[in-house]
């Protein structure tokens, strides 16, 4: 293996091919996977601002809150289940708000409990503010919103990070919510969608409290989500094609690397290598480039992600990069193993002669 | 004992509807300090003979056992081991590992199969450069030597794990006379130092003499001179 070791050091612009394919590969997967999370973040901010608390929804919605209608009473009725600490309501409605003339689409979201994430909810007439919004409009605490049809004035107390639903979002008390939504939409009277629950009671005692309710984890909310899983599987399915085209591209120059060896293995082999030996020196080799390139990938990524405008919804989760980092790593010494079929065939006799 | 007892030996390769005999039994033995050399005309079955000895190909019939040891028995891993552990390799054109050194091309010897380059190892590996007259080359790579250098970088190859059977295969085709003879007679000299049986295979007749018993092979059979 230290004989291979060797030789990458020595012949290092032979593996230069091979090292700038695999880090444009890598940086393409590290973007691929700050879009696939910043999309996914993106949508579900404000279900992951509630942090491992269970969601419990009206069961016609399908997991989905923004389709949810609880009836009347759900929340009090929650309040009295074993192991409830508390019970909160959540709901959602898209609008729109202007700063000084500026509109923007943006979620106006209700809410009763305070999270790790968020604060207490603000006192009527004050709203918790998404900093995305902040990012694309001149807004700042103690600046006065416009929001809804109506143009309802509310004064940003606080901004928040990581709470998008797809747009901005502007975080208001649950009894605000109700009078504002009805604004957005006057032929329906709002509803509060979902009650938030925290404690040791499970999903299934959730759902009991009534008729046509269903409770889940928001880890499971989020996957039942259509857009998010549509996206989730489209990006899934890039990177899992990017691991393909790894592996071939990795395959092809050690395959070409091995016949252009032939004579050099042959030799290897008269002189005593055994094939696991050869195997092992190429597996390095291919250990040593994709980490090499791994690392080139991930900085020129990351460098490439800081570039791009903030509107983008990049992000870069380190567990991704571990995650692209091994896969690339086992990719690669899966390509280079490709070659093994034709090192067996190699005749140590073709040394002499 | 005979370190190399070739017993009825026969190599056939198919071609087509005909098979080719290569080596057609033959019987050789070759005793520890003696240094055989083996002519013959091109296609004369030498180089075949030379890969049966050497346990890098398995004849179609016959028995070859290098001291006590039955080539034909050893299973894939088993041969290697022989070939790294008792037998020394010098080929015609020479086939170092270009981007080691002179030094890690002996070393290089002992890493296979999984061996450690200890201290011993190195010593071993600067002493036999040194007898070889490349004592100040050791950092230099193969192409950085002229071809004599690099012949005598191959013997010191095939002498670092201190083998039973030195096989040499045409050893001064890239060399001029000179050189070639200079090449014949190091070779000569390990073989008497070291008390290591030897085959050379070679067309040069200027270097014959230089061996204890010349065999000619002639359409895969043996003619001792």
């Amino acid at each position: 293996m230290s004989i291979a070791i060797r030789e990458l050091r020595r012949r290092f612009g032979q593996f230069l091919p091979v090292l700038v394919a695999m880090t444009l590969l890598v940086v393409l997967l590290v973007v691929l996977g700050a879009f696939l999370d910043g999309l996914s973040r993106s949508q579900t901010g404000v279900l992951r601002a509630q942090g491992d608390r269970v969601l419990v929804l009206s069961d016609d919605a399908d997991l989905a809150p923004s389709r949810s209608r609880l009836p009347d009473g759900t929340v009090e009725a929650l309040a009295q289940v074993d192991g409830v600490e508390e019970v909160g309501r959540l709901s959602t409605v898209a609008t729109t708000a202007s700063v000084d003339g500026d509109v923007q689409d943006v979620v106006l979201v209700g809410y009763d409990l305070a999270t790790d994430t968020l604060p207490e909810p603000p006192t009527s007439g004050e709203a918790v503010v998404d900093a995305k919004l902040a990012d694309l409009v001149d807004v700042e605490e103690g600046d006065t919103l416009a929001v809804g049809p109506d143009a309802r004035e509310l004064t940003v107390t606080t901004f928040v990070g990581d709470v998008s639903a797809g747009s901005p979002t502007i975080w208001v008390a649950a009894d605000d919510w109700l009078e504002l939504a009805d604004t957005v939409n006057p032929t329906e009277r709002a509803t509060t969608q979902a009650a938030v629950v925290s404690g040791d009671a499970t999903p299934d005692e959730l759902a009991g409290t009534g008729d046509g309710l269903a409770a889940a984890t928001v880890d499971d909310v989020i996957a039942a989500d259509d857009v998010v899983t549509q996206q989730s599987s489209t990006f899934q399915g890039i990177i899992g094609v990017t691991f393909v085209v790894t592996l071939l591209v990795v395959a092809l120059f050690f395959v070409l690397l091995t016949i252009e060896r032939v004579r050099l293995y042959a030799v290897l082999k008269a002189i005593g290598a055994r094939t696991r030996d050869l195997v092992a020196g190429l597996a390095a080799q291919a250990v040593a480039v994709a980490a090499l390139a791994v690392v080139l990938g991930i900085g020129l990524g990351i460098g490439l992600t800081l570039l791009v405008p903030p509107d983008l919804p990049l992000v870069i989760v380190p567990a991704r990069l571990a995650v692209l980092a091994v896969a690339t790593v086992v990719v690669a010494v899966l390509g280079a193993l490709g070659t093994l079929r034709r090192i067996l065939r190699i005749d140590p006799a073709d040394a002499i002669g | 004992m005979p370190a190399l007892t070739i017993d009825k030996a026969r190599k056939e390769f198919p071609s087509g509807e005909q098979t080719i005999v290569a080596v057609d039994d033959v019987d050789l033995s070759v005793d520890d300090g003696e240094f055989l050399v083996l002519e013959g005309p091109s296609g004369s079955g030498k180089t075949t003979l030379l890969t049966l000895a050497g346990a890098l190909a398995t004849p179609t019939s016959g028995s070859i056992r290098l001291g006590d040891v039955e080539l034909g028995d050893l299973e894939g891993n088993e041969r290697s081991a022989v070939r790294r552990d008792r037998i020394g390799f010098v080929f015609q054109s020479v086939n170092l590992i270009p981007f080691l050194s002179a030094t890690e091309n002996l070393l290089a010897v002992r890493q296979l199969g999984g061996g450690r380059v200890d201290r011993d190892a190195r010593d071993r590996a600067e002493q036999l450069l040194e007898e070889l007259g490349l004592g100040g080359r050791g950092d230099n790579v193969p192409d950085e030597l002229s071809g004599g250098q690099r012949q005598r970088v191959a013997i010191g190859r095939a002498l670092m794990n201190d083998p039973d059977l030195l096989l040499v295969d045409e050893p001064t085709s890239a060399l001029d006379s000179e050189l070639g003879r200079q090449v014949v007679e190091l070779l000569r000299d390990e073989v008497d130092r070291r008390g290591v049986a030897a085959i050379m295979v070679t067309h040069d007749e200027r270097v014959t003499d230089l061996g204890d018993r010349i065999v000619k092979m002639v359409d895969g059979a043996l003619v001792e001179s």
